[in-house]
């Protein structure tokens, strides 16, 4: 059995809290349909809130230990799902993917492995269970890999010029701030290791912990508010931009055909 | 030194992609600001009878490719020179990224041109394509073998291409035609 500290107890409720609004208004204003992978993220959160309470307080250090395992497993899962379903909605426009990012979205994601896996191969965090020190590894590396990731949506989407709608943004603002803050957080736990004491492992849990419920409180608000409202296009200014494409078109298709000649 | 290696190497990376979100998101930011006006009197000025020869050393008025022997009369170095070099395809560059913005633009505030936007957005991609492959060409001194095949083509391309802009323009009313048509 472990002991809770105020601390611990307040992160707790308050996470608990914000979670469960993010999750009503995610069902009442109509944004679980829109994205049903985050929905399932934050309900895995309340859920892990309450089962992780009753273990902490009644299970023995080890069982912790590998629900503690477990239940980042399948955070980090999600999280990489929710990660998807923003790039779908991001390049995937008019339903199938753009053409010209498919080859660069999986040079993205092939680079980010790789580089999460050199750095997470040079972090030997010292830890007295072999399975603490995998949970340490572990999500540094999930951390290091989901905020490459979103760093790298967002430079590749501005890159060939897809806007992003309001929520998408807001949510992958959300995500890659908590990771990038995580970045940090997880690199001076491998550095420091669990050792006897472990109050720094404790503290930076606890900033963890914050930064966690500012980005949720974030997704609450924003989450919340209505996206600005879509303008009508005139019917002058539509038929002027199917004219403008249709040439612009026309034109390609000529100059593709001049090696031909 | 493991332990140092590791944190040198995770610093950098945390300060990198800090860095970088700050600058896109910037960036995003500014274009969420900036509206169908504002875009395409970003379009930079570029002399216009160097283009115009250019393409139509290729293609007629109407843009049809002109019958052999009546075409490419131009040699790479005369084009080169009439471009004004490695600056005038950067600007037909800048051009290009306006072309694409415009489409941005459509897409965020008028989702029922979805569709006609994406189009846009991946031919004018395709323009800044061949653009960019001269460009490289120019910087690794190859120049010369990449220029008959993508030079003149990103010309006509970015010739017609303006000429479709200053006809949607006149066709829209928006006030200061006659700037756009000395800009571009």
């Amino acid at each position: 059995m472990t002991h809770l500290t105020g601390f611990d107890i307040f992160t707790w409720i308050a996470s608990f809290l914000v979670n469960g609004t993010l999750a009503i208004i995610l069902f009442v204003r109509g944004r679980a349909r829109s994205f049903p992978f985050f929905t399932v993220y934050i309900l895995e959160q309340i859920v892990d809130a309450i089962a992780s309470y009753f273990v902490i307080l009644h299970a023995a250090a080890l069982t912790y230990q590998k629900y503690s395992w477990t239940a980042a497993s399948i955070e980090e899962m999600l999280k990489l799902c929710v990660f998807y379903e923003v790039a779908v909605h991001v390049f995937c426009p008019t339903g199938s993917w753009a053409r010209d990012v498919r080859k660069a979205f999986l040079v993205l994601i092939c680079l980010s492995v790789v580089i999460a896996v050199l750095l997470t191969w040079l972090a030997h965090p010292y830890a007295p269970r072999f399975i603490q020190t995998q949970i340490l590894r572990g999500n540094f590396f999930s951390s290091v890999l989901l905020s490459e990731l979103c760093v790298g949506m967002v430079v590749l989407s501005g890159t060939v010029g897809l806007p992003w709608k309001t929520h998408v943004a807001r949510i992958a603002q959300g995500l890659g701030a908590y990771s990038l803050a995580r970045v940090g957080i997880l690199t001076i736990q491998n550095v420091v290791g669990i050792h006897g004491g472990r109050h720094i492992i404790t503290r930076t849990s606890h900033v963890n912990d914050s930064i966690y419920i500012a980005c949720a409180l974030y997704w609450v608000v924003m989450l919340w508010a209505e996206a600005p409202a879509t303008r009508e296009l005139p019917a002058a200014m539509k038929m002027q931009i199917y004219t403008l494409n249709r040439q612009v078109e026309n034109d390609l298709r000529r100059i593709r055909t001049w090696r031909q000649h | 030194m493991r332990n140092l290696y590791f944190v040198l190497l995770a610093v950098l990376l945390l300060v990198a992609l800090t860095a970088t979100l700050i600058r896109f998101y910037l960036r995003q930011r500014r274009s969420a600001e900036t509206n169908w006006q504002d875009l395409l009197h970003r379009l930079v000025w570029i002399d216009r009878d160097a283009i115009a020869t250019i393409a139509l050393d290729a293609v007629t008025d109407e843009g049809e490719l002109r019958p052999h022997g009546d075409c490419f009369a131009l040699d790479s170095g005369v084009i080169w020179n009439l471009l004004g070099g490695l600056e005038g395809l950067e600007v037909i560059e800048r051009n290009c990224q306006v072309l694409v913005e415009l489409a941005a633009y459509l897409q965020r505030f008028y989702p029922e041109a979805l569709v006609v936007a994406e189009q846009l957005r991946l031919n004018a991609r395709e323009i800044e394509w061949h653009v960019g492959r001269l460009k490289g060409a120019a910087q690794t001194g190859n120049l010369e073998a990449s220029f008959a095949n993508y030079a003149q083509r990103a010309v006509v391309i970015y010739y017609m291409m303006t000429r479709h802009v200053l006809t949607l323009y006149d066709q829209a009313q928006f006030p200061g035609l006659a700037e756009l048509q000395q800009a571009i």
